[in-house]
C-alpha cells in the first residue's frame, strides 16, 4: 500500500499543485480543508476559499475533509497575538499557526485519519541525512517561507512533506494552468487570513480602544498627537499625521519607540536617523529545530520576513535567551517579531525580538 | 455507497423522476395561457396542488407554492414587517431560514422572542405563552427539529395562539413523510413544506395558508399563487412535489414502522461497540429514522471523514454552505456541553435503507473508531 498523505487544502494554487504533485508519484492523497475562523466577511473569504478548494480536489479527484480549528486557533494563536499587541509588541501570528496549529492540530487530525506525513504548500525544504531532519530554504529565493516555519521541531518535520520545496512559484502557476487546475489564476492570499486585506488599524480597533497621546520627538517636543501605541509599529511612517511646521528637513517621520509608561510615540525624522538603527539584538522563546542552541556563532538572520538575510554573530545563547550582534545596523528592529538564523541555506530556527541595544 | 443523512435531502422518488421528465418533455406550456399547451400544465398544477392539499388535510386553495422552504418562512416573517404588530415568538432550535431572518428583519422594526427547549431539544408551551407581548403579532415554531428529531406540542401552542388570537405559522419542512399531519388537527395558521426532504425536487416547496389569511408578497409581478407569489409556475417541479407529497403521505405509517426497525437495529449494535454512545432528543416525540448520537472523545469531523473514506455519509448536525463542522446550536440549547457536542453526528435513514445497510453503517463505526484509536 502506498504512504497515505493529508495535504492542507486552502483553496489557493500553491496547496492545489502539491497534492497534484503527490498524486502523481503514487502517494495516497488525502485534502483537508482547515477552517480557523469563524468570521465569514468581506476580509475572511472561507466560504470562497472551501469552495475553491473543493473544485481543485474534485478535479484532481482526491477527497476533501473540513476540519475546524476556529476554537484552537483562537486559544493558542489569537489570544496570544492580541496580548502581544497589548504590550506595544509586534506579533507574527503566521508562526504560531503553523507551530501549534497546521503542525499539531492539523498533524494529530491527520495522523487519525491514518495519514503518515502531511503536506503543505510552503516554499521551503526538508533534507533528511543519516538520522538527522534540517529544515532548508526553498528554490525559490523570493518566495522561501522557512522563515515562518522557524518554530517547528524534528517532531513536526519529520511527519511533514513540502512538493514545492524544489519548485519556483512560476513554475506552481505553469503546472497549473497547463494540467488545467480551476484555481490556476487565483489571486495569491496575503498576510494572516483573519485580518486580509482591511485596514490593519480598523482590525485593531475591534479589540483595542483608542488611547490618545503624544507623538513627540526624541528630544521630547510635542509634534502630533496618536491614537493609541497599540496602533503603530516601529519604523512605521505612513499615517503619523504629522503636518508641516515641525522639522527642519523634508524628510519624513519614523516611529522610533514607544513610551508604554507616559503613553508617548516616539518619532525621527529621515530614514537614516540613526535612532532606528541598531546592532546588537536581545532574543528570547527560542525555537531550535534541532533543539538546541547552533554549535556555528558565525550566522545569518532575519528580522522580518521580506528581507535578505543579514551576517550576524551569537555572541550569547543559552536555554531561554540570546544576544547577537549584525555586522551592520539593522533598520527598525521590531520587538515581537521573529528573528530567524540561517547557515547557508539551513533555516537553524531562532525566536522573538525582546529587545534591542 | 450508502446514504444515511436523508434529513439533509433524499434522492427523486423514481415514480417523481419519471413525472417531471414526462412534463417535461411534453408539457412546457405556461400555465396562464388559455390554449391547450396552458390548460394541460395548469391541470398539472391544480393537481399537484390537491395532492400536496390531501397530504396535509387542507383545501387546494389553501396551498401557494414557492422555490422551497426557505422562501416560504420569508414569505411569512416579511409580512410581519408590513403589518401593524412587529414582535414574533419563536425558539431557539428554528432553522437559520426563520431565526436569520428574524434578525435581518429587524431594520424594518421586527423584534422577536426566542424561547429554550428542555434537555430533550422540546419547547414548552408555557414559555411561549409567557413571551406574547401586546405586539406580538406571530408566533413561529417548527414542529420537528432538524438535528435532533424533536416533534414540538403545536397542537397546545396552537391553543395558546388562538386564546390571544395570534397566528401561528410551523415549519414542517423536516416532518412531512415522517409523521402524520393534518394542519387542521394541528391548527395552525400556515405551514412551510418543501419538496426534497421527502423525494421531491430540489427548488420547490409549499406554504399552506388558512382560508381567509392573505400575505403580502414577496416577489411582485403577475397573480399567479393568488397574488401572493408571482413569477411563471415551475411546472415540472410542482407537479414532482405533488406526487412526491401524496406518496409520502400515503406511506407514512409503513416508513415509520421500516425507520423504527432501523433504529432499532442500529441501537442495538452500537450498543456493543460502544456502550457510552449519547442519544439525543425526545424518546417518544422523535422523527422517526433520525439518530442524533455522541461518540464520547471521538470528534465528530475526524469520524465523518472515516465514514466517508468508507462510502458512509452521514452528517455532523445540518447542512452548512462552506462544509463547516462547529458546535450545534441547538444541541448546546439542549444543555449538552461542549466536549460532547463536537462528538455527535446526525445518522437520518431514508425510505431505501436495508437493514444490512445498517449493519454496514455500524461496522464502519466499529474499524473507524478502531482506527482512530490506534492512531492516537
Amino acid at each position: 500500500m502506498s504512504e497515505k498523505i493529508v495535504v492542507g487544502m486552502s483553496g489557493g494554487v500553491d496547496s492545489a499543485v502539491s497534492a497534484l504533485l503527490l498524486k502523481e508519484k503514487g502517494f495516497d492523497v488525502e485534502c483537508v480543508f482547515m477552517k480557523n475562523w469563524e468570521e465569514d466577511s468581506e476580509y475572511c473569504t472561507t466560504e470562497q476559499d472551501y469552495k475553491d478548494a473543493l473544485m481543485a480536489s474534485e478535479y484532481l479527484d482526491l477527497p476533501l475533509r473540513t476540519v475546524n480549528f476556529t476554537h484552537e486557533y483562537k486559544d493558542r494563536v489569537f489570544n496570544l497575538f492580541l496580548k502581544e499587541y497589548a504590550a506595544g509588541r509586534t506579533p507574527n501570528p503566521d508562526t504560531l499557526c503553523n507551530k501549534e496549529i497546521k503542525f499539531k492540530a492539523f498533524l494529530e487530525y491527520a495522523l487519525a485519519l491514518g495519514a503518515n506525513r502531511i503536506a503543505t504548500g510552503h516554499y521551503a525544504k526538508i533534507e533528511r541525512t543519516n538520522g538527522s531532519i534540517n529544515l532548508l530554504k526553498g528554490a525559490d529565493k523570493k518566495k522561501d517561507q522557512s522563515y515562518f516555519l522557524y518554530m517547528l521541531n524534528k517532531h513536526q518535520l519529520d511527519k511533514a512533506i513540502f512538493p514545492l520545496g524544489d519548485v519556483t512559484k512560476k513554475d506552481v502557476r505553469t503546472i497549473a494552468k497547463e494540467r488545467g487546475l480551476p484555481n490556476y489564476n487565483r489571486k495569491d492570499s496575503t498576510g494572516v487570513c483573519f485580518i486580509g486585506e482591511r485596514d490593519f488599524k480598523e482590525f485593531l480597533l475591534q479589540y483595542f480602544k483608542l488611547n490618545p497621546g503624544d507623538i513627540v520627538t526624541d528630544d521630547n517636543k510635542i509634534v502630533g498627537r496618536h491614537d493609541g501605541l497599540t496602533f503603530y509599529t516601529l519604523g512605521q511612517r505612513q499615517g503619523l499625521g504629522i503636518g508641516g511646521g515641525y522639522g527642519f528637513k523634508e524628510e519624513p517621520w519614523y516611529v522610533v519607540n514607544k513610551d508604554i509608561e507616559n503613553n508617548k510615540l516616539i518619532v525621527v525624522q529621515g530614514h537614516d536617523h540613526p535612532a532606528l538603527f541598531h546592532k546588537e539584538l536581545i532574543i528570547n522563546n527560542l525555537h531550535w529545530v534541532s533543539g538546541k542552541c547552533p554549535e556555528k556563532t558565525e550566522l545569518s538572520a532575519k528580522i522580518r520576513y521580506r528581507q535578505r538575510d543579514k551576517k550576524c554573530t551569537i555572541i550569547k545563547c543559552n536555554k531561554n535567551e540570546l544576544i547577537v550582534e549584525f555586522e551592520e545596523p539593522q533598520f527598525a528592529v521590531t520587538p515581537g517579531q521573529a528573528t530567524v538564523f540561517y547557515d547557508g541555506d539551513i533555516c537553524l530556527g531562532g525566536g522573538k525580538i525582546k529587545s534591542r541595544n | 455507497m450508502h446514504y444515511f443523512d436523508h434529513s439533509a435531502t433524499t434522492p427523486l422518488h423514481p415514480q417523481v423522476k419519471n413525472l417531471m421528465d414526462e412534463v417535461g418533455e411534453l408539457h412546457f406550456g405556461n400555465p396562464s395561457s388559455v390554449h391547450s399547451f396552458g390548460r394541460k400544465a395548469r391541470a398539472l398544477i391544480e393537481t399537484a396542488r390537491k395532492q400536496m392539499a390531501t397530504a396535509i388535510g387542507c383545501k387546494p386553495q389553501e396551498i401557494i407554492f414557492t422555490s422551497g422552504g426557505t422562501e416560504t418562512n420569508n414569505l411569512v416573517l416579511w409580512d410581519v414587517a408590513r403589518s401593524d404588530k412587529k414582535h414574533v415568538v419563536t425558539s431557539v432550535i428554528e432553522h437559520p431560514a426563520i431565526l436569520k431572518t428574524l434578525e435581518n428583519l429587524s431594520d424594518f422594526g421586527v423584534t422577536f422572542t426566542s424561547v429554550g427547549v428542555d434537555e430533550k431539544g422540546l419547547v414548552d408551551p408555557q414559555d411561549v405563552e409567557n413571551a406574547i407581548t401586546d405586539e406580538t403579532g406571530l408566533i413561529s415554531i417548527m414542529l420537528a427539529n432538524n438535528e435532533v428529531g424533536t416533534i414540538q406540542p403545536i397542537t397546545d401552542i396552537s391553543a395558546i395562539a388562538k386564546q390571544h388570537s395570534i397566528m401561528l405559522h410551523s415549519d414542517a419542512v423536516q416532518a412531512l413523510g415522517k409523521i402524520p399531519i393534518n394542519v387542521k388537527e394541528l391548527g395552525v395558521d400556515c405551514m412551510s413544506f418543501s419538496a426534497h426532504k421527502f423525494y421531491g425536487p430540489k427548488g420547490v416547496g409549499a406554504l399552506f395558508i388558512k382560508n381567509g389569511i392573505k400575505l403580502k408578497p414577496l416577489i411582485y409581478g403577475g397573480s399567479q399563487e393568488r397574488a401572493m407569489r408571482a413569477g411563471t409556475e415551475n411546472t415540472i417541479g410542482v407537479t414532482g412535489m405533488g406526487l412526491a407529497a401524496e406518496l409520502a403521505a400515503k406511506n407514512v405509517v409503513t416508513s415509520a414502522d421500516h425507520f423504527h426497525s432501523l433504529t432499532e437495529t442500529f441501537k442495538k449494535q452500537l450498543k456493543k461497540i460502544l456502550p457510552n454512545a449519547v442519544y439525543h432528543g425526545h424518546p417518544n416525540h422523535h422523527l422517526p429514522g433520525l439518530i442524533s448520537v455522541s461518540f464520547p472523545g471521538y470528534r465528530n469531523d475526524l469520524l465523518m471523514a472515516h465514514l466517508d473514506r468508507r462510502g458512509i455519509a452521514v452528517s455532523s448536525g445540518s447542512a452548512c454552505s462552506s462544509g463547516d463542522v462547529k458546535p450545534s446550536k441547538i444541541l448546546s440549547a439542549m444543555n449538552v456541553d461542549d466536549d460532547l457536542n463536537i462528538c455527535t453526528l446526525r445518522i437520518s435513514f431514508g425510505l431505501g435503507n436495508t437493514l444490512e445497510e445498517v449493519t454496514i453503517l455500524t461496522k464502519a463505526i466499529n474499524s473507524s473508531l478502531e482506527q482512530i484509536r490506534s492512531a492516537a
